[in-house]
């Protein structure tokens, strides 16, 4: 695949999930609803999965997590603005390691069970692990200095948060790979391609950095 | 054994630890309305007639609450600098501060502390306990 290609692909899911967690995570942690859950069972989870199923290239989910996680650093209004940017990039580099060994075409994946597993796995991986990494650098970055214990004796909490978004994810990454039967084609010519990725990418950033704006 | 077996194991796997953790964490969370400090009860209206008020700026807002530095030093500890202070929530969750922090930092009404200026990860709520180490 074209470099620049995937390049795009890169930024527009990554913008797509940022914009996902800054704007949607924002109006459902206000209607208090387990915003956590939702954004990584569904939101990443569909994010991560799609571009995988349409672009099928390594490393490309690393790289949506750091765009999200910038894009999240723009809109400090929901929690802990730093805490949930880092725990956006981890989770697009657990994914791509939980991810690794499993083929681009999904045909390992045949069963509903298997659909359901990996989705359990994926989601509960994906966002204990994104809590572990923030709950370790964000004392850090924020001068506080990390101490083990602390974390300690909070994983218990950690590990029954899980909970939640492995049984969103193993329920929706089934539906999610529906879209295999769509044979969406991302080989559109360059004069749409390039212009549609390249202004869904420019509104999503536009939107978070303008709300930021009007809300500060 | 093949991935079409090993993947529902592990996924048969973590939902039993989430499960299992969801268990632990229901059974063992704290539910009081005093706080622990260095092994002494007091009560948030206690709290609050020991020390002075401090209104901090955060990206929330301003925040009124007791001073934390003015609390450790009213409740006698010697040397407040020399240590660092363990905020312990009734989930669980627990932070520890610097003196440096400590002076800046505020415990509001609703057993919440607040630091200016720091990440929101710092900012412990339900504040059950605060140890001295």
């Amino acid at each position: 695949m074209n470099k620049m290609k995937l390049f795009a692909g890169i930024i527009v899911f990554g913008s797509l999930w940022g914009f996902s967690e800054c704007i949607i995570g924002s109006s459902l942690a206000d209607a208090g609803l387990p915003t956590g859950a939702i954004m990584t069972g569904f939101f990443a989870l569909t994010f991560l999965v799609m571009s995988r199923m349409f672009y099928r290239q390594p490393g490309m989910q690393l790289g949506m997590g750091i765009v999200a996680g910038g894009l999240r650093l723009f809109n400090p209004f929901v929690a802990c603005h730093i805490c949930s940017a880092l725990a956006i990039m981890a989770e697009g580099a657990i994914f791509e390691l939980i991810w690794y060994k499993l083929s681009f075409d999904f045909k390992g994946m045949k069963t509903l069970t298997m659909q359901g597993s990996m989705g359990i796995i994926s989601a509960y991986c994906v966002f204990v692990g994104g809590y572990v990494v923030t709950q370790v650098l964000t004392p850090i970055i924020a001068g506080s200095g990390f101490y083990l214990e602390n974390l300690i004796v909070f994983m218990p909490r950690i590990l029954s948060s899980g909970l939640l978004p492995a049984l969103v994810g193993g329920f929706i990454l089934p539906i999610i790979l529906l879209a295999k039967n769509l044979d969406i084609n991302i080989s559109l010519k360059d004069r749409y391609y390039y212009p549609i990725t390249a202004g869904i990418s420019i509104f999503c950033w536009v939107f978070v950095i303008g709300n930021w704006f009007l809300l500060s | 054994m093949g991935k079409d077996k090993l993947i529902p194991i592990f996924a048969m796997i973590v939902l039993i630890i989430g499960i299992s953790s969801a268990i632990y964490v229901h059974a063992t969370m704290v539910n009081k309305d005093t706080i622990t400090i260095q092994g002494e009860e007091y009560t948030i209206d206690q709290v609050f007639s020991i020390a002075q008020i401090r209104t901090i700026k955060t990206d929330e807002g301003e925040k009124t609450g007791v001073a934390l530095d003015d609390l450790i030093k009213k409740i006698g500890f010697g040397c407040t600098s020399c240590h660092n202070y363990v905020f312990k929530g009734g989930d669980g969750y627990q932070q520890t501060i610097s003196w440096d922090l400590m002076q800046k930092g505020v415990l509001t009404e609703n057993r919440k502390i607040y630091f200016p200026d720091t990440a929101h990860a710092l900012w412990v709520h339900d504040i059950v306990e605060i140890e001295v180490k």
